[in-house]
């Protein structure tokens, strides 16, 4: 390796003392027909390239090289460092001053030109670091590849470090490549930067033996963390040129975390906002829902209570009736509650089986025969629909509600049909009613949570009926909407999709299954 | 056996429950013990032997499935699950456990009487019924025949299976894997098969098929044939 490098620097020298040998040559074939200075002239082209390509030392290198050669060759006497001619010195240095100036300039122009590219280097990693900012959401992700692109550009190792959350123990978010194992003594380094938001360790002005360089990644005057950089494994300090580069990386990494934190902090507060809102109406809602049916139980059993003998036969069992029915209402928005609070929680797992969609219906059916008392309930399903892919349970509180929902927002006595088809990959269920047409505009608004019509004298149910509806059919890949009837009435309909066919169920035993 | 000869323990941590329960239950004649706990339910069975229990699943100190397994350990005395759980999961583990009927809170009076009677009956019986009646509904288990009022029905083998299993287990919850075991061996677990057959036996027997009174789904779990007792 070294012998190598030796090479290497070896090399210009021996094209200089080629070049000169080579000018000499041709120094000698043309003395006959030019006058010396023009041979003179000659040798300042090895010291020029020597400039250009290898820095000033090959180049002053050259020019003494090339005075000493013309003064041996050219010089009378010929042969000879002897110079009889007071001319010929001056001659000497002039060349000389023309060889070192010439050979300066070029070399502080090849500097500038590896400098501005150096430059060029730096700043596209910085603009393609700058992208990535603006890309990434993911806050670790963007770390990893920022201390990537600055470990290519230094060429080192990075490793960025931040406190915890709750703690001033700094943990590693981000390192490339990932090696970097921390002494008692860097963390105490890393500590004095983040405690100081300076930069420390060696090639700065504070704690220069204990660490490689480490510098603080700060962003609105506050320090977020540190960033080590180590260029080789005992860790030597930075060249100034590009300790600019290191924090100008810093400051980026600042500014992303801080833009990282601010999305989160504001998908936070929004979503804190929305709950908030919801809570507020569901407080507002079960608080109003709860206490009706709660006032007519109390109502009722505090009568009977206080004057047991006051009520003939049928006023008494009018009492127990409300009573029962302020129970039964209360039981159905607790169970409306208790799905929406599934839903919400997010721990609902649709449990699909094959449903019959006669069965559905009939066990709606019974569970609201109670309310639906005095409604004459007709039922059209036809006898070979297919069954259904779907939670039977969550099918049936589709169904309860919608039963609920037209037997309690309506007259007594009204007609409420139920019926079934298929159609298109879908098998549809509606629910019809002859209560009040709801208005067109507000047709979308009763699936919304809470929402109650603008001018429904009814106040039954949580307004969470109809929103868990659509929330057990989306959950199902199926849609539930609202038609109104010619006249008066409204028509619920949901749909299912019809995904796939039961498998080889039918006519086992060869049984004749014409029913 | 007359109600007065019945005793039944309530096991219930919540004190209006059971108070409730012993108002009403001792007012149709039963005799009853309270317990507070699971390990308070094992030792009152030991004492007071009683013919059914009421058990509560959320109980403080014990699980009520795991009183229920500790019970089967060394006695067949009906139990019945009476709980605010209404998920089938739990019903089918209550019922896997060893529980013989499952009621959910809040319930009605008239359906918890009518479970116990079953419950009781189901106990205390010794030969099965050759005949079964059912509203208009008859099924002579010694002669293979199904009908309504004077009216033959024709049913086809596994109908006829099922309909019987369903009615030696009257009024009682019968899940869909025991069914499925008894009509076709224990290793068909297809409980869409089982569906198919109910909704044709219900087109036979049924009065309307969309509001069935003789086979009762329970959803999840499986069925009852004859839900009023």
């Amino acid at each position: 390796m070294t012998r190598l490098h030796h090479m290497d620097s070896v090399k210009p020298y021996v094209w200089t003392v080629l070049g000169i040998a080579l000018i000499t040559a041709i120094g000698r074939l043309i003395t006959p027909f030019f006058s010396p200075i023009n041979v003179a002239l000659l040798y300042l082209l090895p010291v020029l390239l020597g400039a250009v390509y290898w820095g000033h030392r090959v180049s002053l290198f050259g020019s003494f090289l090339g005075v000493l050669t013309f003064d041996f060759f050219f010089v009378p006497p010929v042969f000879s460092f002897t110079v009889s001619n007071i001319k010929d010195l001056f001659t000497f240095g002039v060349f000389l001053l023309v060889g070192i100036v010439t050979g300066s300039m070029a070399t502080k122009i090849r500097n500038e030109l590896e400098k501005a590219k150096e430059r060029e280097k730096r700043l596209e990693a910085l603009y393609s670091v700058g992208q990535q900012i603006a890309a990434k959401a993911d806050l670790s992700e963007m770390l990893k590849t920022l201390s990537q692109t600055l470990s290519e550009a230094v060429g080192g190792q990075v490793a960025l470090l931040m406190p915890a959350t709750h703690s001033t123990a700094l943990r590693e978010v981000a390192c490339y490549p990932c090696s970097m194992p921390f002494g008692d003594k860097e963390e105490a380094v890393m500590g004095w930067v983040l405690g100081h938001g300076r930069p420390a360790g060696r090639g700065t002005e504070t704690l220069r033996r204990a660490s490689p360089p480490i510098f603080p990644v700060k962003a609105d005057n506050k320090t977020l963390g540190v960033l080590v950089v180590a260029i080789d494994s005992d860790g030597s300090a930075i060249p100034p040129d590009q300790q600019q580069a290191v924090e100008a990386f810093a400051n980026l990494a600042g500014v992303a975390i801080v833009r990282v934190r601010l999305a989160e902090e504001a998908e936070q507060s929004r979503w804190l906002a929305e709950s908030e809102k919801v809570h507020r109406a569901l407080l507002l809602s079960v608080s109003h829902d709860l206490r009706t049916p709660l006032a007519s139980i109390t109502g009722g059993v505090t009568s009977l209570l206080l004057k047991e003998d006051v009520y003939d036969r049928k006023a008494t069992r009018d009492l127990l009736d409300s009573i029962r029915q302020g129970a039964s209402r209360l039981n159905r928005i607790v169970r409306n509650l208790l799905d929406m609070a599934r839903f919400e929680s997010g721990t609902l797992r649709l449990n699909r089986e094959w449903c019959d969609v006669q069965d559905l219906v009939g066990v709606a059916l019974r569970e609201t025969e109670e309310i639906l008392q005095g409604h004459k309930v007709g039922v059209a399903i036809p006898l070979d629909l297919p069954p259904v892919k779907a939670d039977f349970g969550l099918l049936l509180h589709v169904m309860i509600n919608l039963l609920e929902n037209a037997g309690t927002h309506g007259e007594e006595n009204g007609e409420i049909s139920i019926s079934a088809s298929l159609g298109d990959g879908a098998i549809f269920v509606s629910v019809a009613d002859q209560n009040p047409t709801i208005p067109r505009d507000e047709r979308e608004h009763v699936f919304d949570k809470f929402y109650r019509l603008q001018h429904s004298g009814s106040e039954n149910g949580t307004g969470l009926g109809l929103s868990i509806c659509r929330a057990i059919m989306e959950a199902h890949g199926g849609m539930i909407w609202i038609d109104s009837l010619p006249g008066r009435g409204n028509r619920f309909t949901f749909a299912l999709p019809m995904d796939e066919k039961p498998s080889e169920w039918e006519v086992e035993e060869g049984e004749n299954h014409a029913a | 056996m007359p109600p007065e000869d019945t005793r039944i323990l309530v096991v219930d941590d919540e004190r209006q429950i059971r108070c409730m329960l012993k108002t009403t239950l001792a007012g149709n004649g039963y005799d009853i013990r309270e317990a507070v706990s699971g390990h308070d339910a094992l030792k009152e069975t030991q004492l007071f032997h009683p013919d059914l229990i009421i058990l509560d699943l959320g109980l403080p100190d014990l699980d009520g499935i795991e009183v229920i397994r500790r019970l089967r350990e060394w006695t067949k005395v009906p139990v019945i699950v009476l709980t605010v759980r209404e998920h089938e999961s739990d019903k089918i583990e209550a019922l896997d456990a060893g529980a013989d009927d499952y009621v959910t809170k809040p319930f009605h009076m008239g359906e918890l009487l009518a479970r116990i009677r079953v419950a009781l009956r189901y106990a205390a019986k010794s030969d099965d019924e050759p005949i079964f009646t059912l509203g208009k509904l008859k099924v002579d288990l010694a002669r293979h025949q199904v009908a309504i009022g004077e009216t033959e029905v024709d049913l086809t083998p596994t109908e006829y299976e099922i309909l019987k299993f369903l009615a030696l287990h009257a009024g009682r919850l019968v899940l869909h894997q025991d069914l499925l075991r008894a009509i076709r061996g224990p290793q068909r677990k297809d409980v869409h098969y089982l569906r198919v057959y109910i909704a044709q036996l219900r087109h036979k027997i049924e009065e309307d098929p969309n509001r069935p009174r003789y086979i009762v789904t329970e959803p999840g779990v499986g069925y009852r044939f004859g839900a009023m007792d």
